[in-house]
């Protein structure tokens, strides 16, 4: 096998599409892959990009999106069953939701009061409550719900469609990772890495607070100096490649010059929020009071923008890592689920709304998908000796919107109390099968050849979830 | 094709059992068939849209041969044992068939126990297609070669060129060979004196410079930290944990230095690889041979921790995966870790075999050991014992003194009489007479977790503490709390904690913002300090470090609280007046009651006396502390398993199937040498057993792959292409005879690689220049067949190293020791990585030394594909990226090393005679050439309006630079 050596990306996607995945892909990996693909798919399109906001540290299903109503009968009960040990020890008795749900939309969904402003959205969201994980621990999970994998070194899901669609505006990075104010997610960059796949894909790190690392021209250099400056290394890098023929990377390296000039001048003119009317910066609160708020606020602004220019992927965090104290710093709610939630929720609840209405009143939901994920779910007990919820990976929601997605329904259940998926068991594979499907991609087909397998994003499993397809 | 044995049967024998087989036909034609086209073709037939567990049950012969599984589908004449059966039946766990289906119609399976019953008769002649996995017979498993057609590299390699109708290119020129040959071998660049001189030595014997350069090369320590690289990608070293914590490992360079030390003493890589699984056992008190078990944890590592038994388990299971899965990769190019659920899918690896070789890890655990010769363990025992006693005698004799002070205070503090109740956890109140204050100061003496580790002694910590809200109550009706942050109070105070990326968090304005979420971590000095926006008047305080109301049980939450206090006031700042202290309260616990009357009671003279011992016992321990420690290296410590290891079904680790013995892998059992040892064998016999197994020179799979590796870091590609898989999904060897020829040279060599750099580097397809040749490239574009020598583009640390060199700038020496970092490391509870802004000059060493950790991001390494080294990197990604245009162009080091080379080239930059003098120095420090006339105008037209470093800085950016041939 693999004689063939021909490296284009055009004929990698017909044997994809051929299934013909082996041969073609362990030979790809001598060849340089370009920085700009076709875009070609498997079958056409619902959806062109995709808005990737993860809400780190496991945020809980049955006080958020799962409405439990024998969760508050049955408050202060021991749950049926032994009890149970679960992340961070012992579990005391059922404990109900610290706030009531409200009844929202036409589609009558029961979502938390904490989520006044999200709650105008559920006629467009398909919510899928029966998400479960393999793995109890923050770090391994957030990687796991990015990438199906519960150990670092395997690509991100915007890597895979990177890598499957490339980029619609080469001028600005394929994949952004916006991370929040307080710092990375559980398990840091991993969760937008390349893994095995070739390092362009990976996802670029930027924010509101946090431009593009060494966009900008040094402060030492004039702009007639590095005109100069790249005039001349365009002339010997010509010179120079005249006299090695044959080698297509020296071409390719001196249009990687070009497109970072012209990233430049894309990527500060998209990130310049300051262009935004103010009735928008309002509406999202990038000036609100409670500065962690406007933070995330601003990326959300900032999300938009680099949808509306053309960015395929883009993740957007709310919240971080675990620290001294948890919960404090992301959704961790182990102790002190009430005051906890109370500070997450409110810098979450208008910014994403928001964006969602932004999006949506100028048309991008037809293009974009958008997803909102965590890495699992909580348990419907409390913690012993705490008020807090442990962590609970046989159960978690999350929902999709956008392009391609029915609104307004609810996929899969959990049990009486939210503590196990019951009813249509969905996995991160399903849920990425589902992705891959609206972006026109076989998730059975996309595939790279990695130290003796090849890899998959949705492993060897995957179904799509045709029901919440419009 | 091949013809089963049993088709054979059927062809011969058929006439004789024509009778009995048309019955069963008929039985077969009518019952059986439509029941497999129904239920089982979905999956198991030619026509499968996706075969399942590679079983075919559309011809006679894909029953015969079966699935994945390894089982018996039918035993004719006995439904009981036909697996078939079974799994219709749903009697196989995990395996209920057809797949998430009801089981079939008891009148289906009734007739498929009857055809069996018949002897299973089966009329379908199509054959088993060629199986899409390898076999036994798969090419990489067979023995070496041990007699070959040709007896040199070059003869190998022309003999195929001409196969190919391709032609080998001439000899390089000198000046590129050198360049080649350089950094191929040590991963630097020859300065343009090394190359001139080396041009006129080739010029007078090519044999002899060469022959030269290469002993030079090779004897150069430089050789081994190039090298050394290449070993540590291919065994995932990495200088973090990874996962969600991601710490850092500060004491894995030892194992780095090994490594290079090893390469460059051209230790046999059999030896190396003994010493990676088994070095303590074969080297005991040798460091330098012990060291080599980092081996094993040097991979991602999980440590996290569980109170979730199944959750722990998962973990440990994958903490030991990656050992198998770098063992397997590293050494012999088999993906065993493939097998962990289920057989190989595509190689004859049982997943028994993974289970035989986790028996031989299931004793390493992840963690730090001290690594040290006898004589040091014993110089060490020699300094600790004598001062160990005295210490104990000291504190023995202190002991006596605390005791009796101890129960003269506890009668006292039995005796008090507290006037006021203990405080309140959920709020502590404090009144006085109404006093004006601008400022108000809560100093913390005592906490309720102070003498709770039983040490005694009348001193309190006052560290450590939490403190959710402190109130302040206004004197004037109605009572407001004038602490609060919206009434515009200011709250100032030490914290014990930080997160560098969260300034806010864990700090003393969460005791004022009207929330029991958060709290403030009380510092040292342990004082809060309110300023009020203008004078209050106020006349109580309340204090608290719950997290609600009483109804909630936060036991395990709110932490220490400050229990021996002071409250103070003052107008200006300066003068301070004591308005409310805990005076009067019962004591927290009785050791606090007892501290404080001892604080009371004790006298000057015992004051003294414990002084003086506590002087002493620092002294001691001081002395202590300066006796060199021994070194601790992240090298696993080891103890043998209670159980034995048992397969595991699907890979889960809850559900066990039979127990394994540490044995020799069935995937190899053709080759002559095997093992097995009892369950219960020693842990370090397991792990040497293992690792004399798999460097066994009967083995062909572990010098092929070396010797692959070898080539591969000459040549840019392997002879297989898949350097860590030799299994059916890596690719075939464009030169089969060659890999067995130089697999037999490195046994031969007793598994040492300078030899065979040297017949490499030696040789004509290594020396022949890269000129291109369309015609060529169309038949073989990346020469795989090597008429050219394939250009490439230079490695991440070469760049950098590079860069270093030129700019005048890298320290080679000292070699080794703790590496440099270009990111900022810090620490709360996890770990975060930020790449610096600036690197310093004590990073300005050869980029090996650089301490990769996980999940990080280091700028100009990651840009230029730097591996994570979250798994093995074999073979490295090469990419181009306007990310990489954006680094090179505008990261401060690349400014730094633009401005050093422009100070190297310049003598005197005003004198426009010099500058030609100028630029060709640049050329020949940057590139090791002179410049055209071309080149020399347009960089004096650059110089001239915009600086020297313009020029630098471009010269670094160049393709030039970066590309070789």
């Amino acid at each position: 096998m693999n004689e063939n050596l021909d490296p284009s990306r055009r004929r990698f996607l017909e044997h994809m599409s051929t299934g013909m995945t082996g041969v073609a892909l362990s030979s790809l990996l001598n060849q340089e892959l370009r920085a700009v693909s076709s875009g070609q798919t498997h079958f056409p399109a619902k959806a062109k990009q995709v808005l990737q906001i993860f809400c780190p540290g496991a945020a809980s299903h049955v006080d958020l999106w799962d409405h439990k109503p024998l969760l508050d009968k049955f408050d202060g009960t021991p749950m049926p069953g032994d009890a149970e040990v679960t992340f961070q020890g012992k579990n005391g008795n059922l404990m109900k939701s610290p706030w009531p749900f409200i009844t929202a939309g036409e589609s009558g969904k029961k979502i938390s009061s904490l989520l006044p402003n999200m709650a105008k959205h559920v006629d467009d969201m398909a919510f899928i409550h029966s998400m479960s994980s393999r793995t109890n621990t923050h770090g391994p999970g957030c990687i796991f719900m990015n990438s199906c994998f519960a150990r670092d070194g395997f690509p991100s899901a915007g890597a895979w469609i990177s890598y499957a669609i490339g980029a619609i505006n080469e001028n600005l990075p394929t994949y952004v990772s916006i991370q929040d104010i307080r710092g990375e997610p559980p398990n840091g960059k991993a969760n937008w890495g390349n893994g095995f796949l070739p390092a362009q894909f990976q996802g670029v790190s930027m924010a509101a607070q946090q431009p593009l690392r060494n966009l900008a021209r040094p402060a030492s250099i004039g702009p007639d100096a590095e005109m100069a400056t790249r005039d001349f290394l365009k002339f010997i890098n010509t010179e120079h490649a005249a006299l090695h023929p044959g080698n297509d990377e020296l071409q390719a390296r001196l249009s990687s010059y070009e497109l970072a000039a012209k990233m430049q001048m894309a990527a500060p003119e998209v990130s310049d929020l300051s262009k935004e009317p103010n009735h928008i910066l309002d509406m999202y609160g990038t000036n609100d009071s409670n500065k962690l708020k406007a933070a995330y606020a601003r990326n959300c602004l900032l999300s938009r923008r680099l949808l509306e220019n053309g960015v395929r992927f883009v993740s957007l965090y709310c919240a971080s890592r675990a620290s001294a104290v948890d919960g404090l710093l992301n959704w961790d709610a182990h102790k002190t689920l009430k005051s906890d939630y109370e500070r997450h929720c409110p810098i979450f609840d208008q910014p994403t709304a928001a964006l969602l209405s932004d999006m949506k009143q100028r048309g991008m939901l037809e293009d974009v998908l958008v997803v909102w994920c965590t890495e699992f779910g909580r348990m419907p007990t409390h913690q012993e000796g705490t008020s807090g919820r442990d962590h609970n990976p046989d159960a978690f929601t999350t929902w999709m919107m956008g392009a391609g997605i029915r609104g307004g329904v609810s996929y899969g259940e959990t049990d009486d109390f939210g503590r196990r998926a019951v009813v249509d068991i969905t996995s991160v594979y399903d849920f990425y099968a589902t992705m891959l499907h609206l972006l026109g991609l076989d998730h059975t087909k996309l595939a790279f050849y990695h130290n003796g397998a090849n890899r998959r994003l949705t492993d060897v499993h995957g179904h799509i979830l045709k029901s919440i397809l419009s | 094709m091949r013809l089963h044995p049993f088709i054979l049967f059927v062809l011969l024998f058929s006439p004789m059992s024509s009778m009995l087989a048309n019955d069963g036909v008929v039985f077969f034609e009518q019952k059986i068939r439509p029941a497999l086209i129904e239920h089982c073709y979905e999956c198991h037939s030619s026509t499968s849209e996706k075969l399942k567990g590679n079983l075919l049950l559309d011809s006679k012969a894909g029953i015969e041969k079966g699935g994945d599984s390894g089982e018996t589908l039918i035993r004719p004449g006995d439904p009981d044992g036909s697996y078939l059966l079974r799994v219709m039946k749903h009697l196989e766990d995990g395996m209920e068939m057809p797949t998430n289906k009801p089981k079939l119609p008891d009148a289906i399976i009734a007739d498929f126990t009857s055809w069996i019953k018949m002897g299973a008769p089966d009329p379908r002649t199509g054959v088993v297609l060629e199986a899409k996995r390898a076999d036994k017979s798969w090419w990489s498993l067979q023995p070496l070669a041990t007699e070959f057609a040709h007896d040199s590299i070059d003869d190998f390699i022309s003999a195929k060129l001409s196969e190919k109708n391709l032609v080998g290119n001439p000899p390089a020129d000198a000046r590129s060979l050198i360049r080649r040959m350089s950094y191929d071998v040590i991963g630097l660049p020859p300065s343009y004196e090394e190359i001139v001189a080396f041009e006129r030595e080739y010029q007078k014997s090519s044999q002899v410079a060469v022959a030269g350069l290469v002993d030079r090369l090779l004897a150069s320590p430089r050789y081994g930290e190039r090298w050394g690289r290449h070993w540590l990608d291919v065994i995932r070293f990495g200088e973090s944990h990874g996962f969600e914590r991601n710490v850092i490992v500060e004491d894995l360079w030892p194992f780095r230095d090994y490594v290079i030390q090893s390469i460059n003493d051209d230790k046999s890589f059999q030896q190396l690889m003994i010493e990676h699984l088994a070095g303590d056992v074969i080297g005991k008190d040798n460091p330098s041979v012990e060291v080599g078990t980092a081996f094993l944890v040097a991979g991602p590592y999980d440590d996290v921790g569980n109170q979730d038994a199944v959750a722990k388990a998962n973990i440990r299971a994958a903490t030991l995966d990656d050992v198998i899965t770098a063992t397997s990769g590293a050494f012999l190019g088999l993906t065993i870790n493939c097998a962990r659920c289920h057989h190989h899918k595509f190689d004859p690896i049982p997943t028994e075999d993974y289970y035989r070789m986790l028996a031989a890890f299931e004793g390493v655990t992840h963690a730090r050991r001290s690594i040290a010769t006898q004589a040091e363990r014993k110089a060490l025992e020699d300094a600790m014992k004598p001062l160990n006693e005295q210490l104990k005698q000291l504190e023995l004799e202190k002991g006596k003194i605390e005791a009796a002070i101890e129960a003269r205070a506890k009668a006292i503090s039995e005796q008090t009489k507290a006037t006021r109740p203990k405080i309140d956890l959920h709020g502590t109140d404090e009144a006085f007479e109404a006093v004006e204050a601008k400022y108000l100061k809560f100093i913390i003496h005592g906490l309720t977790s102070d003498y709770q580790d039983g040490v005694k002694g009348k001193k309190r910590s006052g560290q450590g503490g939490k403190l959710t809200e402190f109130r302040v109550w206004s004197a004037d009706p109605p009572e407001r709390n004038v602490a609060l942050a919206t009434h515009g109070t200011i709250a100032t105070g030490a914290k014990s904690a930080t997160a560098e990326d969260f300034p806010e968090a864990y700090g003393p304005q969460y005791c004022i913002d009207d929330a029991l979420g958060e709290a403030w971590f009380i510092g040292s000095p342990s004082e809060l300090l309110l300023t009020f926006p203008s004078v209050e008047t106020i006349q109580r305080i309340t204090f608290l470090n719950a997290r609600g109301d009483r109804s909630i049980d936060d036991s395990k939450v709110r932490g220490s609280t400050p229990c021996e206090y002071e409250v103070q006031v003052s107008i200006d700042g300066k003068q301070w007046t004591t308005v409310a202290s805990d005076e009067g309260r019962e004591p927290w616990s009785p050791a606090h009651g007892i501290a404080k009357a001892r604080r009371a009671m004790e006298t000057v003279e015992e004051d003294k006396q414990l002084a003086d011992f506590d002087k002493q016992i620092q002294k001691i321990r001081a002395a202590i502390a300066k006796v060199p420690k021994l070194p601790q290296v992240w090298a696993g410590t080891f103890v043998t398993p209670k159980e034995p290891t048992f397969v595991r079904k699907g890979g889960d680790p809850m559900k066990l199937g039979e127990p394994i013995a540490p044995s020799s892998l069935q995937v190899l059992s053709r080759i002559p040498v095997s093992f097995e040892l009892k369950p219960n064998a020693e842990e370090g016999e397991r792990r040497l057993a293992l690792a004399k197994w798999i460097t066994h020179d009967s083995n062909p799979l572990t010098p092929r792959v070396l010797a692959n590796r070898v080539w591969q870091y000459h040549f840019g590609t392997g002879i297989v292409d898949s350097p860590s898989d030799f299994g059916y999904l890596g690719s075939k060897p464009t030169h089969p005879d060659l890999l067995d020829f130089l697999a037999c040279r490195l046994i031969k060599n007793g598994w040492r690689i300078k030899s065979l750099h040297r017949e490499i580097l030696l040789s004509k397809v290594y020396q022949q220049s890269a000129a291109y040749h369309e015609d060529f490239a169309k038949l073989d574009k990346d020469s795989r067949f090597l008429w050219r020598f394939p250009p490439r583009r230079l490695s991440a640390e070469e760049l950098r190293d590079t860069i270093l060199t030129v700019a005048g700038k890298m320290r080679l020496e000292p070699m080794g020791g703790p590496g440099f970092r270009l990111y900022k490391f810090t620490q709360n509870n996890v770990c975060t990585y930020f790449p610096l802004d600036v690197h310093g000059p004590e990073t300005y060493r050869r980029s090996v030394y650089h301490q990769n950790a996980r999940a990080s991001i280091v700028d100009v390494l990651s840009d230029f594909d730097l591996p994570d080294n979250a798994f093995a990197a074999p073979k490295r990604a090469n990419t181009t990226t306007p990310l990489q245009a954006l680094t090179m162009l505008n990261h401060s080091f690349t400014l730094d090393m633009a401005k050093a080379i422009g100070d190297r080239i310049v003598g005197n930059k005003d004198k426009a005679s010099e500058l030609g003098v100028a630029i060709t120095n640049a050329y020949r420090i940057v590139f090791q050439r002179d410049p055209s006339p071309k080149e020399i105008a347009a960089a004096s037209s650059l110089i001239e309006k915009h600086g020297i470093e313009a020029f630098s800085r471009a010269l670094l950016n160049a393709n030039e630079l970066l590309y070789l041939e």
